[in-house]
């Protein structure tokens, strides 16, 4: 393994692992799920 | 007949209804959070006759549908909500053969919602001892239901519980009690107002606020023609609903249930005079706890020790085997050391839960809670916060997430908040190091200073969570209801299934939650000690072996390692807080390790070790120790002095220096805000402490 291959493994897993810690943060917005709690019979979910 | 039906498991706690659970879903289970609120949501498979699935969901306990705390409402709020996509083809109630009485009234309350309802009766092993016996016909007509009576402890009745949840279509929906009868006025005008709902749920609805269908509590109150009664005409009424199920519930057990008191042979009476006794109660409480410490310091260190050298193995065999290049570094010294950090928890994590686990199916724990409450109320606490503060001494986070059954959401709180306040035992590796350092020899009624000092931080420790529990209560505007109600279960022989589950269930909440924080805070810390800008890091080298040309290659390697690290930007990071750690006796070495030690206390030692320019932590302690004593400022004075060694230590002892903690604290409170708050306040006190114990003894 040549050494522009083992810079690249670590700046790769060093870069996932602060895109993890940011999202577990909150830093990133989180997509909005469905509510479940629906609030008609049809299930409107508003 | 669809493919997976719902399948909700409903009932009063202590009926041993987790462990119909598990015996329906094996290991075929999962743990999570209702959205937006940290109770507990267990959901499992269960293969049924003739290729139908069940989707199980193990509900909070509850007494009845009349909530009085968060898990309580989880029950309500899916009862009455059709379009939750776990809204029940069959509710499963799971009652207890010796309080059927008391568990039938929650039953009767769900059948009246017309959902289809088997009512399990649990812990038929029992009738002999208790002297019961059942006429389970004359209770299905009457009930109006199928009955399984099962025993989850001999493995019994559990193949016709899963037949009758195959042929849950079968089952009548007739309500056990008609809802006007209450107050016929009053529900015939709710009906009028009304025609297309189920008068009983209009009737949950008005008098617990909880939404469902395109009706609200509002939207009742807005109906001209129907105008709602004040609070206190409610509660009557809801008493009255109350009093005439028990009629209807007496009426039925009458001839159903036969109770030969006679022949029952109990002991359960001359253990609680015992366990709950004044004086023999804490005595035996006391030896419990030596015991379980004894387990998690000691039975623990085996499994630990043996986790931590493998990874030490296996970074050194990843060192040596793959070829030579940071992404090798990355692995053996960032990644499997980082591994390695969370798998060497397991062990005292499980022994903790283990001990936990026992003590809570052997019904022992109410007890225990019974007999502290007195204690920790004064102090704003619950009775059961005993045992996260005590299990905080061996690790914060078991201890944490052992707050989850404390009722009430502020002493809950409270107890989360202060729990990281215990010593645990990452702050010993630090402790000893330091007290080894800087206490002198001598001794004081035959203890050494040293045993004394440790003993001392310990102490200091609980008495700040006790001390801050106190403040928190005063200052904390939280609305929660403290109140105290515990039911004494019987005595039981823990049932290993229920107890392994237990285990294996918080343990992988600790490793596939907290783990992947820590690892990911690893690996960044490892990045930021390897690598630096500008010269002095990239040409480290070269700058040593010229400045040093007379030492030995071992000692230049370590010269160089310690040059890199200062340049490193880890390093940069240390430098620059240097000004802010200087008035508490600390240089930025040290400023190093208390960065690096966020990530867990422990980290502390190994990182000075490697400063210091003696390898790989911990496993040469006396010389960390020599090297450590031998560090001078730059004006010659000792770094590790008597006033700099207690600063350090008072620093530790308050300090939420632990990622792990703070992230299963997130977890636990659904907020990053607990832990934040958490973070600062335990920073502030540390720092403050650390400042005046070192301009004092300076």
């Amino acid at each position: 393994m040549n050494t522009i291959v083992q810079n690249s493994l670590v700046f790769t897993a060093v870069a996932l692992a602060i895109w993890f810690l940011l999202h577990k943060f909150g830093v990133f917005p989180k997509r909005k799920k469905a509510s479940t709690k629906a609030c008609g019979n049809d299930g409107c979910g508003c | 007949m669809p493919k997976q039906i719902n399948v909700a498991l409903i009932g009063n706690p202590n009926t041993g209804k987790t462990s119909v659970f598990n015996a329906l879903t094996g290991l075929n289970q999962k743990v999570g959070n209702y959205p937006g609120i940290t109770v507990d949501k267990k959901e499992g498979i269960c293969k049924l006759p003739r290729g139908v699935k069940a989707h199980i969901i193990d509900l909070p306990g509850t007494y009845s549908l009349n909530a009085s705390s968060l898990d309580e409402n989880v029950v309500i709020e899916l009862l009455l909500n059709k379009n939750d996509k776990d809204f029940p083809d069959v509710a499963v109630v799971v009652s207890d053969v010796e309080n059927l009485k008391r568990n039938l009234l929650l039953y009767t309350q769900i059948k009246d919602l017309e959902i289809p309802t088997i009512l399990v009766i649990n812990m038929s092993d029992r009738m002999e001892y208790k002297g019961i016996q059942l006429d389970i016909p004359y209770l299905e007509k009457e009930l109006l239901t199928k009955i399984a009576l099962i025993s989850t402890r001999k493995n019994k009745g559990i193949d016709q519980l899963k037949a009758l949840i195959a042929n849950y279509k079968e089952l009548s929906i007739t309500p056990c009690l008609n809802a006007s009868e209450i107050d016929n006025t009053y529900f015939d005008k709710l009906r009028k107002a009304f025609p297309n709902q189920l008068l009983y749920k209009l009737w949950l609805v008005i008098t617990q606020d909880v939404n469902f269908g395109k009706i609200d509590r509002n939207q009742i109150d807005a109906i001209d023609s129907f105008k709602t009664k004040s609070k206190a005409d409610l509660k009557r009424l809801q008493q009255k609903e109350t009093i005439k199920r028990y009629q209807f519930i007496n009426n039925t057990l009458k001839k159903g249930q036969t109770i030969d008191l006679s022949s029952a042979k109990d002991l359960r009476i001359k253990l609680d005079r015992i366990l709950t006794h004044k004086v023999w109660g804490y005595l035996i409480f006391f030896t419990i706890l030596i015991l379980m410490f004894q387990a998690v310091y000691d039975w623990a260190t085996y499994p630990t020790d043996f986790i931590d050298e493998s990874f030490a193995s296996l970074a050194d065999w990843v060192k040596d085997t793959l070829p030579d290049g940071a992404f090798t570094n990355l692995l053996a010294e960032g990644i499997i050391a980082g591994i390695g950090g969370i798998m060497v928890f397991i062990p005292p994590i499980a022994f903790l839960f283990l001990f936990i686990a026992l003590l809570e199916e052997s019904g022992y724990m109410s007890r225990v809670v019974f007999l502290m409450d007195r204690i920790m109320r004064r102090f704003g606490l619950s009775g059961k916060s005993v045992v996260p503060l005590i299990s905080g001494n061996a690790c914060a986070i078991p201890a944490v997430m052992a707050a989850r059954n404390i009722e009430s959401w502020k002493e809950r709180l409270i107890t989360i908040l202060v729990t990281p306040f215990t010593t645990c035992s990452a702050r010993l590796p630090v402790y000893v190091i330091i007290i080894g350092l800087v206490i002198p020899e001598g001794s004081f009624l035959g203890l050494s200073y040293k045993a004394l000092t440790l003993m001392a931080l310990y102490i200091i420790g609980f008495l700040t969570a006790i001390f801050s529990a106190y403040i928190l209560n005063k200052i904390l505007k939280i609305k929660s209801k403290s109140y105290f109600v515990i039911e004494m279960p019987s005595y039981k022989i823990p049932l290993f299934k229920n107890v392994a589950l237990t285990v294996i269930e918080k343990t992988k909440t600790f490793v596939f939650e907290a783990g992947k924080i820590i690892l990911a805070i690893s690996i960044v810390l490892w990045f930021l000690a390897s690598y630096g800008p500008g010269e002095q890091f990239n040409n480290a080298e070269t700058i040593v072996r010229t400045e040093n040309a007379s030492l030995s290659e071992v000692d230049l390697d370590d010269k160089i390692a310690a040059h890199k690290l200062e340049h490193s930007y880890i390093g940069i990071i240390g430098k620059a807080i240097e000004p802010a750690i200087k008035p508490l006796g600390y240089d930025w070495k040290i400023g190093i390790g208390l960065v690096t030690s966020f990530a867990a206390r422990e980290v502390f030692v190994g990182t000075l070790a490697t400063i210091y320019s003696v390898g790989s932590a911990g496993d040469n302690e006396d010389t960390i120790k020599s090297k450590m004593a031998a560090e001078v400022h730059r004006n010659g004075e000792k770094v590790f002095t008597l006033a700099s060694g207690i600063s350090l230590l008072l620093f530790y002892a308050f300090a939420m220096q632990c990622m792990s903690t703070l992230a299963i604290v997130k977890r636990e409170t659904n907020s990053w805000k607990w832990p934040m708050l958490q973070l600062a306040s335990m920073t502030i006190i540390a720092y403050l402490a650390a400042l005046i114990a070192f301009q004092f003894l300076k």
